[in-house]
Parts: C-alpha cells; sequence; structure tokens
C-alpha cells in the first residue's frame, strides 16, 4: 500500500490511464489509424479543432461509428463490472466474490436470454432485455447470498462452491433452452463467450445510464461499505441497519452486472482483479477504492478488447477469452495465497 | 501465429501492389483496357433496385466500381466476368483461393465467419457480395453504408440464375450470359450422353457420414451427374447417414469430399462398411469440394468429375 500522500496521486494517475487507453483503443484496430489524427478527429467532432486535412471520410466512419462505440462500451462495461466486484466483494466480506465467479452474470445472462427467445425483447427494447437480466441477477445474487452464508462471514469455500452449484445449474438451463432455439443458437452463443463486437451507440445509451446510476450509489455507500467490512455485529453497534443495507448493495451489484452483461456477455474475472489490485495500492477504503476501480475496470476493459481485436487481425478473439487468460491465473494465485494465509491462521 | 499472419498481410500488400503496377504497365503500353469497356457500354440500367435471396432490396445509383466478395464462389463470378480488377477486398484467402489471382487481394476475414467491418469500411466498396447467414454483421455494414448483396443458391439453374443477377448488378449482363450459357450447354451435352443410360445408386459423404438431402446444394449436380442418390428421402437438411443405413442401401459408388477428411483407404479399411458395393467393386472416389460446393462458374468442372466417376465408360477420355 502507498503511503497517504502518494495515494492522493492514485486517481489523477487512474482517470490518465484511462484516457491514454480510449485513445489507443481509438487509435488500434484491423484499420491502423494513427493516436495523432484520432485525437484530433475527437476534437474536431467536440467543436474543439479545425478537421485535420487529408483524413479519408472512411476513417470517420470507422472512428466514429466503429470504434468508438466499442471503446465506450468497454468503459461502461468495465466500470460496471468493477463496482459490481467491489460491492460483491465487501458483502461477501470475500476477496473471491466476482460476478461471473458467484454466478450473478450468468444468471443476468439466462435473464437475457429468455426474454429474446421468448420474444419478448423485441417489444420491450433494449432495457426489456436489461430488466429481465437484472431480476434474473438479483434473484442469482439472493440464492448464493443463502446458501453460501452460514455464520457471521462468508466461508471461501462455501460461496465458491455455491457459486459453482447455480452455475451448473443456470448453464444447465441454457443448453436446455440452446437444444430448442433453432437458428438463434448464434445469439446464445454471443451471451456465452461475452464481447464487444456488436458494439454500437444503442447499447451504450441502454448501459450507460443504469451503469451511471448504480456507480453513483456504490460510491456514495463506501463508508457504510466500509463498515460492513468490520462485520455485522460492529455494523449494528455502528448503527447501520445491517440487512437492509446488505439487500440495497445486492441490488445495486445485481444491477451493475445485469447492465454490463446485456449488452456485452458474460464476460469474467475483471469485476475480480480490478477491486483486488486497487486494494493492495490504495487500501481498504471504498471511498477510493470504489472510484478508483470503476477507472480501473472501465481501462482494463478497453485495454482488454483492444488485445482481442489487434492480436490476430482481422479476426477478433472474444474478450472474455482475454480476460479469462488474464484473470485465471491471477484467480488461482489468490486462492493458493488465501489458503496460506488461512493455514498459518489456524 | 500474429507474426505468420502479418507476413502473409505483408506479402498480399505486395502482391497487390505488383499487381497493380503491372496492370499500369500494361495499360500504358496500348493494350486496351477491358474493364473500361463492359462498364461504359452496361451503366445504362442504373440506379437499380434488386431484392436478394435474403429478401432484402438493394439499390446501387451506378455500376460498382469497387466489389468487396465474402464468399470463394463469389469471388470466382466476378473473375469470370472480366472484373477481377475491380474487386478490392476476398474473405480469406485458404477459401478465396481461385483464380490464384485472388489471393493477391486483401482479406477482410479469417477462419471464423464474420468479415472485419472495420477491414471492409476502409476500402470503401460499392457493394460486398455474401452467401446466406450473418444477419449480424451484414446489418452492421448496412448501417455503415455498405450495400450487402446475398445470393443462396440451392440448385445448378439456380446458381446460372445467381450469376446472371451479379452480372446485372455489376453492369457486365452480357458477360454472364455468355457464361451460364456456356456452363448450360456443357450441362446439357452431359445429360445429352447420359440419355438413357440408368442411374447409378450413389452416397455423398461431405465428412462424419454427414450428407445431402434433395433441397441440399450438391444434391443437384449428382443428379446431372447420373446419380441416384441413396440420400434422396431424407427430410431434414445436410442430414447424417449411419452405417447401419448404408450397408441397407448398398450404394454402388461412394463419393466423399476432398475436404471430407475422409480417405479411400480410410473407407475400403472400414470393416462395417466392407459389404458395401462400392467398396467391394473399388468404386470410392474422392472428389474436388470446391468445384461442387461453390456455386460458380466451375460447377460444370464439377457436375463432369462426377459424371466420370459414375459412368466411366461414358466419359472416358473426357478428363
Amino acid at each position: 500500500m502507498l503511503s497517504p500522500r502518494h495515494r492522493r496521486l492514485v486517481l489523477p494517475a487512474l482517470v490518465a490511464l484511462l484516457l491514454t487507453s480510449i485513445v489507443a483503443g481509438l487509435a488500434v484496430g484491423a484499420v491502423p489509424i494513427s493516436p495523432l489524427s484520432s485525437l484530433r478527429l475527437v476534437l474536431w467532432r467536440l467543436h474543439l479543432g479545425p478537421r485535420p486535412p487529408g483524413v479519408p471520410q472512411t476513417t470517420e466512419v470507422i472512428l466514429f461509428q466503429l470504434r468508438l462505440p466499442r471503446v465506450m462500451l468497454a468503459v461502461v462495461v468495465g466500470a460496471g463490472l468493477a463496482a459490481a466486484g467491489a460491492v460483491f466483494q465487501a458483502l461477501f466480506r470475500n476477496a473471491m466474490a466476482d460476478p461471473a465467479i458467484i454466478g450473478v452474470s450468468s444468471g443476468a445472462a439466462l435473464g437475457a436470454i429468455v426474454v429474446i427467445l421468448s420474444g419478448a425483447g423485441a417489444a420491450a427494447g433494449g432495457f426489456g432485455v436489461s430488466a429481465a437480466a437484472f431480476v434474473a441477477a438479483l434473484a442469482t445474487a439472493l440464492v448464493v447470498y443463502r446458501l453460501a452464508r452460514l455464520g457471521p462471514a462468508v466461508q471461501v469455500a462455501t460461496l465458491l462452491l455455491a457459486g459453482v452449484a447455480v452455475a451448473a445449474i443456470i448453464s444447465a438451463l441454457m443448453s436446455l433452452l440452446m437444444t430448442f432455439s433453432g437458428e438463434q443458437i448464434r445469439s446464445i452463443y454471443f451471451w456465452l463467450l461475452g464481447g464487444l463486437a456488436d458494439a454500437s451507440w444503442r447499447s451504450v445509451e441502454t448501459a450507460a445510464p443504469l451503469v451511471l446510476g448504480g456507480v453513483a450509489f456504490a460510491v456514495w455507500s463506501a463508508s457504510d461499505l466500509n463498515v460492513t467490512v468490520l462485520g455485522e455485529e460492529r455494523a449494528a453497534q455502528l448503527g447501520l441497519e445491517v440487512e437492509r443495507f446488505k439487500r440495497r448493495m445486492l441490488a445495486v451489484g445485481a444491477l451493475l452486472t445485469a447492465a454490463a452483461v446485456s449488452v456485452a456477455g458474460v464476460i469474467g474475472f475483471v469485476g475480480l482483479m480490478t477491486p483486488h489490485i486497487l486494494r493492495l495500492i490504495v487500501g481498504a477504503d471504498h471511498r477510493r477504492l470504489m472510484p478508483a476501480s470503476v477507472l480501473g475496470g472501465a481501462s482494463l476493459m478497453v485495454l482488454a478488447d483492444l488485445a482481442a481485436r489487434s492480436v490476430v487481425p482481422p479476426v477478433e478473439i472474444p474478450v472474455g477469452v482475454v480476460t479469462a487468460l488474464l484473470g485465471g491465473p491471477f484467480f488461482l494465485y489468490l486462492l493458493r495465497r488465501e489458503r496460506k494465509v488461512a493455514g498459518a491462521g489456524a | 501465429m500474429a507474426s505468420v499472419r502479418r507476413t502473409a498481410g505483408a506479402l498480399a500488400a505486395v502482391l497487390t501492389a505488383t499487381l497493380v503496377s503491372a496492370a499500369c504497365s500494361s495499360s500504358s503500353g496500348g493494350v486496351p483496357q477491358r474493364a473500361s469497356s463492359p462498364s461504359a457500354a452496361s451503366s445504362a440500367g442504373f440506379p437499380l433496385t434488386l431484392t436478394d435471396d435474403e429478401g432484402v432490396a438493394v439499390t446501387l445509383n451506378a455500376v460498382p466500381r469497387r466489389i468487396v466478395t465474402f464468399a470463394p464462389a463469389d469471388t470466382e463470378i466476378v473473375f469470370a466476368l472480366g472484373l477481377g480488377s475491380r474487386l478490392v477486398g476476398v474473405s480469406y484467402h485458404q477459401f478465396d483461393d481461385f483464380p490464384p489471382r485472388a489471393k493477391g487481394i486483401p482479406a477482410v476475414g479469417g477462419p471464423n465467419t464474420a468479415p472485419s467491418i472495420e477491414r471492409v469500411v476502409a476500402l470503401h466498396p460499392d457493394i460486398l457480395l455474401a452467401t446466406a447467414g450473418g444477419q449480424d454483421w451484414k446489418a452492421r455494414l448496412r448501417q455503415v453504408g455498405v450495400p450487402v448483396f446475398t445470393t443462396n443458391a440451392t440448385s445448378f439453374d439456380d446458381a446460372l440464375k445467381d450469376i446472371d443477377t451479379l452480372g446485372t448488378i455489376l453492369g457486365a449482363g452480357s458477360a454472364a450470359h455468355r457464361l451460364t450459357a456456356s456452363m448450360a450447354a456443357r450441362a446439357d451435352s452431359i445429360s445429352r450422353t447420359l440419355a438413357g443410360e440408368p442411374a447409378v445408386s450413389c452416397f455423398l459423404d461431405l465428412g462424419g457420414l454427414y450428407t445431402v438431402g434433395p433441397h441440399d446444394f450438391p444434391f443437384d449436380l449428382l443428379k446431372r451427374a447420373g446419380c441416384d442418390p441413396v440420400t434422396t428421402g431424407a427430410s431434414t437438411s445436410y442430414p447424417q447417414w449411419q452405417k447401419d443405413e448404408l450397408v441397407q442401401e448398398n450404394p454402388s459408388v461412394y463419393l466423399f469430399t476432398s475436404d471430407s477428411g475422409d480417405t479411400v483407404k480410410g473407407i475400403e479399411g472400414d470393416r462395417q462398411l466392407s459389404s458395401i458395393a462400392a467398396v467391394r467393386d473399388g468404386r470410392v472416389f474422392s472428389v474436388d469440394s470446391d468445384l461442387i460446393s461453390r456455386p460458380g462458374p466451375r460447377l460444370v468442372l464439377g457436375i463432369e468429375a462426377l459424371a466420370r466417376d459414375l459412368h466411366p465408360a461414358l466419359f472416358a477420355g473426357s478428363g
């Protein structure tokens, strides 16, 4: 952890990282556009400068209709998943909690798929899918929480096992739906793999308000989350209505997850890694950790997507593959360390 | 992998540059340019609106000068119509391998099924020609102003009709008519040779015993080559056959496509298939998949190749 004086520099540094990632995300792709001309085109669009000379119109289309919505969606999804991860980790008082690991992402995807396959999705529009994803995500979060909670704190093993069991049931239900989905099977694959290839301004407009609302609420609840981490007894002594607060925060976590999943499918490990790494840097105080996670998650997602679409152009790797390859080993490392600590304590 | 792809890309770029400079030097040498004459002659029909095989109405204001193909058959058709110089993008070089010149044109896709929208847009094509499927990326391309025209042939006649349609769209209607007329004539000549000859029962293995039903594409070619496929009664599309069915139906000729992963040795060595007439008589043949699976100009070659395997006595020496 950094000294208090250095800690103050973390947020500005993360803002700079995010801005750099966005510019890189705009510049890199199957068709190279120099960072300078993409930056100047963006400034021109914001009426902050003249149109750079000699830039073909196709570059404009690629930048503003294909890449910018995609990068913005990565920002929204990454921020949402990281904030959800930070919320779940505080609620479960457990650093292993992540929307994908505890099955909430799969729950959200299942909700979305059911609505899409039933045809109700077309009627309700993008928000209908998000609403169904939210209801299913919340239900999953509640079930896993009840299953995992056997005493004052949630044990790692119980949490992971409950998450695995619930996720297995959900994946069986999805396979069942796939069997009967016929031509729509491709859209189900999309939910399972996760990715930003279909990003459009519409998906940004669907997810951004929900993520923004959820993030604002999570940041606003930061001090209460700090109290929750101390344990329910202490929290109650400090005047927090623990049960009510927990239910509310579960809903916030589910909302953030559902917003991300309903536009990008299930993308794992962003919600796990981001809060964890940043906790090592800025400490466990959620007043700093929450905004740091939001910024860090957004940057991570933009960079992961950048890698996904530029490693073997013009082929795109699903971004979930990139985050899993980064996050999987990290998760195993955490699990090993956790067990060592537990072993030393016993 | 990444560096291999990049090298391939660089190679493609160099090849393209070489081709372009070669084309330029030949035209400056006083040779009349081939591409300019048909387009000038046939720009009369534009603007033009046509409905494609997926029910999408596509409007073109002028003869497309920059074409991207996302199906190897379409690549072959564009070249056969003499419009190769207008082709600015193909799907993937391992698929778009004919004519060999196609490999020098930038690829917009990979081994998966969707093109890179960015790459397509960067080529600013006037039209993208595709085969069925891929609704998501097609919608995306139309959104950013790239017209997409889909053809999905289910029979030989249908393929000829599609070639004529593409000729109309690309402003090369008469070249297309000449091409389809010669294809039809060659197919008719095969039919005349086979007249009165009983059809031979056959099975076409696309790999893993997947085969063609009566409404799937190469089925019609088998019929034209004088075969009575044992899968005539199939009720589903591209069904998977069972070995016991094959033994019971006892086809006289066993055909497998060159990309099926099968080998003559493998099939003849399969003891479960040893009682089949085709295996006993040594009439197990590999068929070039490109010739029978791409609804393009080379389909007649496919029919001729099939006919030689099915009726060797009638077509001896013609290959």
